[in-house]
């Protein structure tokens, strides 16, 4: 039963990445602008048959359903096209820029869960106390600076002025990345064993993803915290009272798990964002991940490029969604009744 | 029950962790650092860069990479683009009564491969230039054929022996590859090579050059790694390795220079190099670029009645207090040409602007308004992208045109768009005001002049006479740079007085250079700067 429920989302996740892509697909056409004839160099662009031929080349001198249905017949051969900008596969750009946001937004994610949840716990149980008005200017904080300045700032204080923090980047500024697995550093250097690489992988990693969780960590500190609260008042938690049990298992097994629910939904939600918008942070800490890739394509109208991200925000966005829902078969035992 | 918790007591360990491994990493790159004095870093935005095959690539920053690797038959020193010196070809010589070079090559060069530098390498790698027809092909469109006389004699037979070639051959586009390592991996040169040629992949990550440095890695929109050439056919290369970091923030290379941890950084803002000037242990290195910022007026009375009439063009020309921009947006780091030719090359020079160029004077352009029958003024479209360049940006520049002009009664409305659609539109002649950039196809006045009068010149809908024309082939034909030089002149006092190009300003860039190292010197000639020079201080 739940097998089946799992293969009806993944089907309508499919579908829905596609819908994604044509809307985004007649939204860049609709732009009155030639990325062939913006990306060639000024002597190229003035000569008509030069210009043709690249078009051609993208099959952008074909009728508009045309174009979509060629990007279509590739999509399931596996080829998305190619960049007009980097004039390389946008499946090789994607699989070379995505471990890198994977990796950021993975560690990010982390720090808010390892972080947030149990900040949002001790400021619901000590309500009103100063460990609560600290998570909540904390989380104020987090959501209200912008990420550009709040990444800038940490650099130039713990990097330009501490000097305890490792230099922008994913490595030293002098090494070599390990060899290729995934893609990640942190575990492509586990997996030869390369532990100096390991080491400074995951100190560069710090930094960004803190940055990067600042805002989201504001968000399920406090979701969390009030979630919390309401739990609390719940008459279970009256009767785990009423039954004698300490208050440390009160919280930890009958308030936090019903409270984790809508947190949980946030969390896969964010986690999702995380992966889509991390444009600033990999900007000031010079990060070659799919947010710089992300911007320079929409900046360059390079279709191919747009449309591949376009659909792998959707497919993450849309999973992400479906492990949350599954999720809920575990965390609230009534999800499955329904 | 279900058992989510990450219990505190867990939650501090592994922050402790966390805390204690950036500590632990921290101290590993001091360590580090405090060795590699071998090594160079730069640090720049790379964001552009795409290829560094020689038959494809058409970028701002892989001429630093490209240069660093291969060699093309000529050079220019930093500073002088009017005379060709010697590089793989030791000597050369106009033949066939003007319409051919012939190159000797230099005997003692060899690839990275180990072949050895021939006529055969200079026929393969520029017909496959030409036949890729991508972007870098279109600069070698004068070259008809290319003939091997002897392995180490080369013949270049032009299509117009009135338009020049030579200076055009020291930029990256024309490096030498090694033909035999290129046909191993898949390049071909024949007509058919844009769709045989598969080399580009193996070119992106290696090279097949002759220069001072082989490439060893290219890690997209992170660095590219440089590695010495120990076979090099001068002395060896000062650096055992040199890597270029992608920084796209110039914050960040700001942050990174301070600490030591870039010898050198590229993009700094104005104020930022203002800041550094007074740094210990970090020098500004300054070049002028041959690079300007300009503003086009349309001809078109179907796009602006009132700026087809020339004297409202040249009341604009009037209206701006360029003296004050360069000031105020530029801190004073730029020049200004009369025309479309840059100051140091055509005889171009901030002397002969001030003889032959615009002057700011108000009264003037009111006067010109007069004449053209304006006195009450008029208004246009000032188009332009949203974005940054040479260190300040186009809404500023756009700003202080709009104000200029206000107070001689011209309305310049800001019509801001972004920068592919600001291209796109302005290279298909439908705007009737720009601001722009322009970026050299080579070191040779005649691309700027033959460029104004050709295709720029369809874009301001600007039907020029056959006397410009004439002025614009003179030149080209020229036996001497003298004498190519004066009709150079003529040429742009003809521009000049028609008024559909106003160069705001040629910006001179600056490069903070750690005292670490020296040698670092900036040339407009395509390539920004020679690694070579570059050596620890």
């Amino acid at each position: 039963m739940l097998f089946g429920y799992i293969v009806k989302r993944l089907v309508a996740a499919c579908l829905m990445s596609l819908a994604a892509t044509l809307v985004i697909f007649l939204i860049a056409h609709m732009v009155p602008t030639d990325p062939i004839r913006a990306m060639l160099g000024d002597l190229a662009a003035s000569n008509p048959d030069t210009v043709a031929r690249f078009r051609a080349q993208w099959g952008l001198d074909r009728p508009l359903h045309e174009q979509y249905l060629v990007f279509l017949k590739g999509l399931f051969n596996g080829d998305l096209g190619v960049s007009i900008k980097t004039r390389r596969g946008v499946v090789d750009d994607i699989l070379q820029y995505a471990p890198a946001t994977l990796e950021l937004a993975t560690v990010a994610a982390l720090m808010t869960v390892v972080i947030g949840i149990p900040f949002g716990v001790v400021a619901a149980v000590f309500r009103d106390r100063w460990v609560d008005h600290m998570a909540r200017l904390v989380s104020l904080i987090g959501v209200a600076a912008p990420t550009f300045w709040l990444a800038f700032l940490a650099l130039a204080l713990f990097y330009g002025g501490l000097k305890i923090a490792p230099s922008p980047g994913r490595l030293n500024l002098t090494d070599i990345a390990p060899p290729t697995v995934t893609g990640m550093f942190t575990i492509d250097s586990i997996i030869v064993g390369d532990w100096d690489s390991f080491r400074a992988a995951l100190a560069h990693l710090i930094m960004p993803s803190a940055v990067l969780a600042a805002s989201t960590l504001g968000l399920i500190t406090r979701t969390m915290r009030s979630s919390m609260l309401e739990s609390l008042g719940q008459d279970y938690v009256r009767v785990a009272r009423a039954k004698g049990l300490p208050e440390r298992s009160v919280i930890m097994w009958h308030a936090v798990p019903n409270a984790l629910i809508p947190v949980v939904t946030l969390g896969g939600l964010a986690y999702a964002e995380l992966l889509a918008g991390t444009v600033m942070t990999e900007t000031i800490f010079a990060w070659p991940g799919l947010g710089r890739y992300t911007y320079q394509s929409a900046t360059a109208l390079d279709f191919p490029a747009i449309l591949g991200i376009t659909l792998v925000v959707a497919v993450v966005y849309l999973i992400m969604n479906l492990i949350v829902d599954i999720s809920y078969v575990f965390l609230d035992p009534r999800a499955i009744r329904q | 029950m279900f058992t989510s918790k990450i219990s505190r007591r867990t939650s501090l360990k592994l922050a402790a962790t966390a805390f204690g491994a950036t500590l632990a990493g921290a101290s590993g790159i001091r360590f580090a650092y405090a060795e590699s004095k071998d090594v160079l870093v730069v640090g720049l935005d790379m964001s552009d860069m795409n290829s560094f095959d020689p038959g494809h690539q058409f970028t701002y920053s892989a001429p630093i990479v490209m240069v660093a690797a291969y060699e093309p038959l000529v050079t220019m020193d930093a500073g002088d683009y009017e005379t060709v010196h010697p590089k793989l070809a030791k000597s050369w010589e106009r033949v066939d009564d003007g319409s051919a070079l012939l190159f000797h090559l230099r005997d003692d060069v060899k690839f990275h491969s180990g072949n050895p530098l021939t006529a055969d390498d200079v026929k393969f790698t520029f017909e496959r230039l030409i036949n890729l027809k991508d972007n870098p092909s279109e600069l070698a469109a004068n070259i008809d054929r290319i003939e091997v006389v002897d392995p180490l004699t080369v013949k270049i037979v032009m299509k117009d022996k009135n338009q020049p070639l030579l200076n055009l051959l020291v930029g990256p586009t024309f490096v030498i590859a090694d033909s035999k390592t290129l046909k191993a991996h898949g390049g071909t040169s024949g007509p058919d090579a844009d769709k045989t040629d598969k080399a580009t992949g193996w070119l992106d990550s290696n090279s097949a050059g002759t220069g001072p440095y082989v490439i060893r890695q290219w890690e997209r929109n992170s660095q590219v790694v440089l590695d010495r050439n120990n076979a090099y056919w001068r002395d060896s290369a000062p650096f055992k390795r040199i890597v270029l970091k992608h920084i796209p923030e110039s914050a960040t290379q700001l942050l990174t220079i301070e600490n030591g941890d870039i010898d050198a950084a590229l993009n700094l803002t104005p104020t930022q190099l203002d800041d550094l000037k007074a740094k210990e242990g970090i020098v500004l290195v300054e070049g002028v670029s041959l690079d300007y910022v300009y503003m086009t007026l349309t001809s078109g009375a179907g796009l602006n009645p009132a700026l087809a009439k020339k004297e409202a063009r040249q009341a604009i020309a009037h209206a701006i207090n360029y003296d004050a921009m360069i000031k105020g947006l530029m801190g004073g780091y730029a020049t200004r040409p009369a025309s479309f030719i840059p100051n140091g090359i055509g005889g171009a020079t901030e002397a002969l602007t001030k003889e032959i160029g615009y002057q700011y004077d108000p009264e003037r352009a009111r006067a010109l308004l007069a004449e053209a029958g304006l006195s009450d003024g008029f208004s246009f479209e000032l188009y332009y992208g949203e974005a940054s360049v040479a260190g300040t940006t186009y809404p500023l520049i756009a700003q202080t045109i709009k104000s200029d002009l206000a107070k001689v009664g011209i309305t310049a409305n800001l019509s801001p768009v972004d920068q592919a659609t600001a291209r796109d539109k302005y290279r298909a002649g439908e705007l009737p005001s720009v601001l722009t950039f322009w970026n050299p196809d080579g070191p040779e006045a005649w691309t700027w002049a033959s460029a104004s009068v050709q295709r720029v010149a369809k874009r301001v809908r600007w039907d020029v006479p056959p006397e410009v024309t004439e002025l614009v082939t003179k030149a080209g034909s020229a036996a001497t740079t003298a004498e190519a030089n004066k009709w150079y002149r003529k040429y742009m006092e003809a521009l000049v007085d028609n008024a559909n190009y106003l160069i705001l300003f040629q910006p001179i860039y600056r490069v903070a250079t750690r005292t670490t190292i020296k040698g670092w010197r900036l040339t407009a000639a395509g390539w920004q700067v020679d690694l070579y020079d570059v050596k620890p201080a």
